[in-house]
């Protein structure tokens, strides 16, 4: 499996798919949230829609998405896009919301206003509590992704998991198993602890 | 109110912050703020926070607001920073109204309010790259800034690594790295230790000198205010309004421990007893005395005297 380089294939294609559907859904979910957090109207009519979503695991949006884009990579990243930006989005509002008074109000008084306060200061305030969302977003990501691909034939980690399901293979089935661990822990290590580190080294505190 | 001489007050330090103050345009003279008949009512039931309050702070000078919690001290301070709308009357800065908040009206908060996630430097320079300063001339300015505070060796630390004292000074160079007209001070050693509270209002009273800023200060601490002012303003509670001005006269630079700035400190605590009194009674239940209440005022500031 390593030697004829199906493995190395299923893992570039899943990572592919994780990372863009994870950087849509950060894009989407850091707007939405901070939307969520300082527009009434904002969180009036959406707010109750997202958190409504929020609790819908993400695979079950499947098969409507198979509907829409049939069986394609849009079907895919329908589902790792929907799975992670609802709690990336619920995060970042929580974490805007969180803001200290005075750090925008000293920045108020600085000047600054609109979409540069937004940008320079209410949302590096947010970043500790955004990163509890991110990284919940990144599980969320990499969880609808296989169980996406366990459901239709795809080329990743997941049909990797139902080859081995298929052929009986229960040391393949394993291997693809201890190989999915293995990125979870790596995406930790090398990206989150670095953000964590950082963040306690400027804050003074062990992030969320 | 007249107009002050600040050429007068300039006390000379020889430190390198008076190269910088060349490039600072001294105090000019008039009338930096005004406040005229303002009011400001809040919330549903309309609660009056301040009533009828009008000031004068002339250009370079350094006037206290004194007056215990709820006398609308930090209302004042808000309303010149254009952080808070009055409900009636005008606030000026020089001839014109202020309509919101503005770098040439820095404000100095009671915990500091630092960005976290910059350094000392990056505060610093924060307000300057907001006003479009180019990154040698940022670099230039928070230099100086910092040395006058003398946190220069301290620029790469983060707000966390800083004690409060260090914070407030910082907090003080941010505020000034605009050059703004007025300086407006929210009880800004209010959460620190006696010694560095001192350490630091002869600070206040070396930049000020230095700098020649209009200073509005305010503080609950009735020594600071002498110790810093040229005018205290004395202010009463509930609703919030202000009570009388008393002009300090005392040379500069002064000392907390100079037996005048005491008498003067015991005289004006007297006279604020009564306010002070009223809060206390508020905020207890029936069976609170304050001590030594009988002392002060006269029959018409006792509360429900004669009823």
């Amino acid at each position: 499996m390593v030697r004829d380089g199906t493995l190395a294939r299923a893992v570039l294609t899943s990572g592919v798919r994780l990372i863009v559907g994870y950087s849509v859904a950060l894009v989407l979910g850091v707007p939405l949230g901070t939307a969520l957090a300082r527009s009434r109207m904002v969180k009036q009519s959406v707010g109750p829609v997202v958190l409504g979503l929020s609790s819908v695991p993400s695979i079950c949006w499947l098969p409507l998405a198979i509907l829409w884009f049939g069986l394609s990579e849009w079907a895919i990243q329908l589902v790792v896009v929907l799975g992670a930006a609802l709690p990336v989005a619920v995060a970042t509002e929580s974490a805007v919301r969180h803001v200290p008074p005075g750090i925008e109000r000293a920045a108020r008084t600085m000047g600054a206003r609109g979409a540069r306060l937004m940008l320079t200061v209410t949302l590096p305030a947010a970043l500790p509590g955004m990163l509890a969302g991110a990284k919940i977003g990144w599980t969320f990501a990499l969880r609808s992704l296989m169980a996406g691909e366990l459901l239709f034939v795809s080329g990743g980690l997941g049909q990797l998991l139902e080859t081995g399901r298929d052929l009986g293979d229960t040391a393949l089935v394993l291997a693809v198993v201890v190989v999915i661990v293995a990125l979870g822990r790596a995406s930790e290590v090398l990206l989150f602890g670095r953000i964590d580190r950082e963040i306690a080294r400027r804050w003074g505190v062990e992030a969320v | 109110m007249n107009v002050f001489v600040v050429a007068e007050r300039r006390v000379g330090t020889g430190s390198p912050a008076e190269a910088w103050t060349a490039a600072v345009p001294s105090g000019r003279a008039g009338t930096a703020i005004a406040l005229d008949g303002v009011s400001l009512r809040v919330g549903e039931g309309e609660v009056e926070i301040l009533r009828d309050a009008s000031l004068r702070v002339a250009a370079g000078e350094l006037v206290c607001l004194l007056g215990p919690s709820g006398s609308g001290k930090s209302t004042i301070l808000n309303l010149i920073a254009g952080l808070a709308r009055p409900s009636s009357g005008r606030v000026l800065e020089g001839e014109s109204p202020v309509v919101g908040p503005g770098p040439d009206r820095a404000v100095v908060f009671q915990d500091a309010a630092l960005f976290p996630w910059l350094t000392l430097r990056g505060n610093v320079e924060f307000p300057l790259e907001l006003q479009g300063f180019k990154a040698p001339a940022r670099a230039h300015r928070s230099e100086q800034l910092l040395r006058m505070v003398h946190l220069w060796r301290f620029q790469d630390r983060y707000p966390h690594e800083l004690s409060g004292g260090m914070r407030q000074r910082g907090a003080i160079a941010r505020a000034l790295a605009t050059d703004p007209a007025v300086l407006l001070m929210d009880e800004p050693f209010a959460a620190l230790d006696a010694q560095t509270r001192e350490i630091l209002q002869g600070e206040v009273e070396r930049i000020w000198s230095v700098t020649g800023k209009t200073v509005v200060f305010v503080t609950h601490n009735v020594r600071e205010a002498v110790r810093l002012a040229d005018r205290i303003v004395l202010m009463g509670t509930r609703p919030g309004r202000i009570l009388h001005e008393e002009r300090i006269d005392l040379p500069r630079p002064r000392d907390a421990n100079d037996e005048r700035v005491a008498v003067l400190a015991n005289a004006l605590s007297k006279r604020i007893a009564s306010e002070v009194e009223k809060v206390a009674r508020e905020e207890a239940d029936d069976a609170w005395v304050v001590p030594g209440a009988h002392r002060a005022g006269g029959p018409g500031r006792r509360l429900g005297g004669g009823v």
